[in-house]
């Protein structure tokens, strides 16, 4: 599951995950809507190990301009609450699953 | 709108081959592209060796094509594809707001003329955009540019105008029609990009202006970004000898996988990437 997320629960939450995905996205952004269920279907595969959530720029213009997020939609991904990297664009399931193995 | 067995993108010989094999085989084909085919074909003086039309005029050759679509009754949708992406069982192509629908898609756009510029790819996401209306809410408030290659990237120029306070426009063309008062359309263009202290330069000849934010906007889109995930070599699509990419249910053919950029070589590939695509759609249905 993807969880949708606020500003609070992005500081108590996502940042004290031990992997976190989040998934910066807007509701008038068009790759924005076809990621979400790629990464829906992702996080079954991979839910026992990254947590996931979603951000809404809109709504969080905070979290974005600290993750220096200039395009959407953008994937980060985090450990503890530290930057590991980050993915940009829409990306079809299998590369976006190796790019998390890879950073786990 | 159904979903389609094929979507072939494209109306130059490749993508018409594609089409008209697809049809033989029975397959739903939905045709994207232009009604005139292919202006590249179109205006070709002569062709010499195209089997069967010797010493043929390029638009006698579209004529004989289109008679060809019109014996099989096959229409072309016009449409201009902006994004496909693999969304695992089936592909969802983005046309203008519409979003349509196909389980195989064969890529036969030709290939994409003119570079792109230093900085451009490897800040793109980190100050380069290729999507204004995408975008334009993470630059609310800040000062940015556009670089622009052809008229119709004027009206997002205005559009990015609206929530920006000041917007340098880089016509690549010549000659633009009136922009809104804060669009600042700059007489030189734009030669490179670079990243700096967090902003972006537009460097010109002699000038850099920095920028928030950069976008650029072309009609013809990489292949690469055309399909986010697909592998590309420069300018064309890798394929194996089926016209297969490296999506599973995405074939290409034509130009865009390479040279040599011939008519009879674009149609057969056109014929390979159909007969792959009705193989890869009859093995799914078992």
């Amino acid at each position: 599951m993807v969880k949708k997320i606020d500003g609070q629960a992005f500081e108590s939450e996502a940042k004290n995950a031990e992997v976190a995905v989040v998934d910066f996205n807007a509701t008038w952004c068009g790759p924005c809507r076809m990621l979400s269920p790629v990464l829906e279907s992702i996080s079954e595969e991979l839910g026992d190990q990254v947590s996931f959530y979603a951000v809404d720029v809109d709504e969080n213009p905070e979290i974005a301009a600290e993750y220096r997020v200039q395009s959407i939609p953008n994937l980060v991904l985090m450990k503890k609450g530290a930057f590991v990297d980050q993915s940009i664009g829409f990306k079809p399931q299998a590369a976006l699953t190796a790019w998390i193995r890879g950073n786990l | 709108m159904d979903r389609a067995d094929i979507a072939v993108i494209g109306t130059g010989p490749a993508g018409l081959e594609a089409a008209i094999t697809g049809t033989l085989r029975n397959k739903k084909v939905l045709l994207l592209g232009s009604a005139d085919l292919s202006m590249k074909l179109v205006r070709a003086h002569e062709i010499q060796n195209y089997l069967g039309f010797p010493a043929v005029r390029g638009e006698d050759l579209a004529k004989a094509f289109q008679a060809h679509l019109d014996q099989l009754g096959i229409g072309i949708t016009e449409e201009r594809v902006s994004a496909v992406y693999a969304m695992g069982d089936y592909f969802a192509l983005q046309a203008g707001e519409k979003m349509l629908e196909a389980r195989t898609v064969i890529l036969a756009t030709g290939v994409v003329q003119g570079k792109r510029l230093p900085g451009e790819e490897e800040n793109l996401g980190r100050g380069v955009s290729y999507c204004a209306t995408c975008d334009a809410s993470l630059v609310k408030g800040k000062k940015v540019a556009v670089v622009g290659y052809s008229a119709r990237e004027e009206a997002e120029a205005a559009f990015l105008s609206e929530i920006c306070p000041e917007v340098l426009y880089f016509p690549m063309y010549p000659g633009t029609s009136p922009m809104p008062e804060n669009v600042k359309v700059m007489a030189e263009k734009a030669t490179a990009l670079e990243k700096k202290d967090g902003a972006m330069l537009v460097k010109t000849g002699e000038k850099a202006y920095p920028v928030e934010a950069v976008f650029v906007l072309r009609d013809a889109v990489a292949p690469g970004q055309l399909v986010p995930g697909l592998e590309t070599e420069g300018a064309h699509v890798k394929v194996n000898r089926r016209m297969e990419s490296n999506l599973p249910g995405l074939f290409a053919c034509g130009d865009i996988t390479g040279t040599p950029y011939q008519y009879i070589k674009a149609a057969g590939e056109g014929n390979i990437a159909a007969l792959s695509a009705v193989s890869y759609l009859d093995q799914r249905k078992n």
